[in-house]
């Protein structure tokens, strides 16, 4: 029964995926950030930020 | 006259913002009642159709899905083709859209009072109506992102991407939680066993708030804010990575509703670390949308549009404050099961939904009917009698869910309850209950008011200056 035992707590022990995805979803907010604050990206920015005010007729 | 641009179809905007106007006064009308019996008992009528547990789910989807829902199809249908500068994809499909979800409200009308029930909280519709809402809502899917698919702008604006979260997370939570056995045609079982069935519906409530509730309002404020200000919003930058983090964490902080409960210890913990983060992007989303009326603070005082977005925004940051902080296993232990609950519930529903909405629908009537406003200051007694009315809510809530709390924790020397008997919390609760109907009742006299103030304006000439105004 000990072995049964031992060996099913390994397989659930998934602490390293854990690890793995906190360093993966942390990279990508980053990444993310840096991509939207980026200043060669400022002018498309405004751009959209004014999609609202460009009136009602196209 | 001024008519509608050929360009877009503003007949489909006109219907959900009409009616959602009627299911406002429908679905608050029958809050109040349930408020009432709450303080007073005689108000159930002693009849089974109108007692609290068949009628308080009828608030709850009256005021979620037919108030909040045809806000939010109106406020996408008039703005989704104007930041992709292009018609609705299908008019077909928008038809069958709104026709086939007002029938379902009118489903949930006779169901819900007849006891009709699946018993999970915020999806209590049987499953005939359940498969109904997912074909309904297929539709409107379909007119979406066939809607994306034909744009004129390449550039999705920020308000596209909290509404393609709605769609997408809802349908993934209405199609799960949903899942069931049918037995006979009014009756399923959850195909789910026991927790798990409880970690699913938790799932489902939790995201029905974040993603009904809040993503798409953020898009409606990322659009009639700057509309009605005049000026874009603070940063766009900020916006997008509100966003992404909002939909990233709010999907896992559902187990929050099962703190000891017998969920999983790292389930609950999960639950809980992820609602506490969420304050981050909920607030930066609020400082988004007040930082935008940047320069533009003095308008306040004159124009009752703004006063509601803003009020509307700072009830956001409000609630999602108090949200993280009863997440939190020590105080969830005091809050939970208590009025607190509700109170925290209201001010997100009434004081974030309600007002936006208020906000919008003022700035939008007068533009999609081609009409003056009848009356600014009606407007504004509105949101005078709307903001009392949540403030005595919520203060009431405040209270009875706190004396609740400690009562129920109370023990004497002898480490025995000081208050065994359940109904001496509930008497000393009274006087709450009493301010929470003073407090609602206000708050649905206002809507009444701007129903009034709405059917004036489409009635009232036509106004020419308003093309101006347009912008």
């Amino acid at each position: 029964m000990g072995v049964i035992r031992d060996a099913a707590s390994q397989a659930t022990d998934l602490g390293w995926l854990m690890g793995v995805m906190t360093v993966v979803f942390l990279g990508v907010f980053v990444g993310w950030a840096i991509w939207a604050f980026m200043p060669s990206r400022r002018a498309a920015m405004e751009a959209a930020a004014n999609l609202p005010l460009e009136g009602d007729e196209s | 006259m001024k008519t509608d641009s050929p360009n877009y179809d503003d007949a489909i905007v006109r219907k959900f913002a009409g009616v959602t106007v009627l299911w406002a006064a429908v679905g608050m009308l029958v809050g109040v009642i349930i408020a009432l019996q709450l303080a007073w008992w005689p108000a159930n009528l002693g009849l089974p159709w109108t007692t609290f547990g068949r009628l308080r789910p009828l608030h709850t989807n009256a005021v979620i899905f037919a108030f909040a829902g045809n806000a939010l199809f109106a406020g996408i249908y008039w703005s989704m083709q104007r930041l992709l500068k292009v018609r609705m994809f299908n008019d077909t499909l928008s038809a069958i859209h709104f026709w086939g979800w007002q029938f379902i409200i009118v489903l949930a009308a006779v169901t819900l009072p007849l006891g009709l029930t699946a018993g999970k909280e915020y999806a209590e519709l049987i499953w005939p109506i359940d498969i109904l809402i997912a074909l309904v809502w297929v539709a409107f899917a379909v007119n979406f992102f066939g809607t994306i698919a034909v744009r004129k702008v390449s550039h999705l604006y920020v308000s596209i991407w909290f509404y393609m979260s709605m769609i997408i997370t809802i349908t993934m939570l209405h199609v799960t939680n949903s899942l069931a056995l049918p037995v006979s045609a009014l009756k399923a079982y959850s195909i789910f066993p026991g927790m798990t069935d409880a970690l699913v519906q938790w799932w489902y409530g939790h995201n029905a708030v974040g993603f009904l509730l809040t993503t798409p309002f953020l898009g409606l404020m990322y659009y009639f804010l700057p509309r009605a200000s005049g000026r874009p919003v603070y940063s766009y930058r900020l916006s997008i990575i509100h966003f992404w983090a909002l939909v990233f964490l709010y999907i896992w902080a559902g187990p929050h509703h099962l703190l000891y409960s017998a969920l999983p210890d790292w389930a609950q913990t999960l639950g809980m670390v992820f609602s506490v983060m969420l304050i981050a992007p909920s607030w930066g989303g609020m400082l988004n949308g007040l930082l935008t009326l940047r320069g533009a603070w003095d308008r306040l005082r004159t124009d009752p549009i703004l006063k509601f977005f803003v009020v509307g925004v700072t009830f956001y940051g409000m609630s999602t404050f108090e949200g993280p902080m009863m997440s939190i296993r020590a105080v969830n232990s005091l809050s939970h099961y208590t009025d607190w609950t509700i109170g925290h519930v209201h001010s997100g529903a009434l004081g974030w939904v309600g007002m936006v909405t208020f906000g919008m629908l003022y700035w939008l009537f007068p533009r999609a009917w081609h009409k003056k406003l009848y009356s600014e200051d009606l407007a504004t007694a509105h949101f005078w009698l709307a903001t009392i009315g949540i403030v005595l809510y919520v203060v009431a809530m405040w209270v009875a869910g706190v004396t609740q709390g400690l009562m129920w924790r109370d023990v004497n020397a002898d480490g025995l309850l000081e208050y065994p008997n359940f109904v001496d919390t509930v008497t000393r609760l009274l006087p709450f209950y009493w301010i929470r109907v003073i407090g609602g009742l206000m708050y649905l006299v206002g809507v009444l008011i701007m129903a009034f103030n709405f059917i004036k304006t489409a009635n009232g000439t036509t106004d020419a200056n308003l093309e101006v105004a347009n912008g």
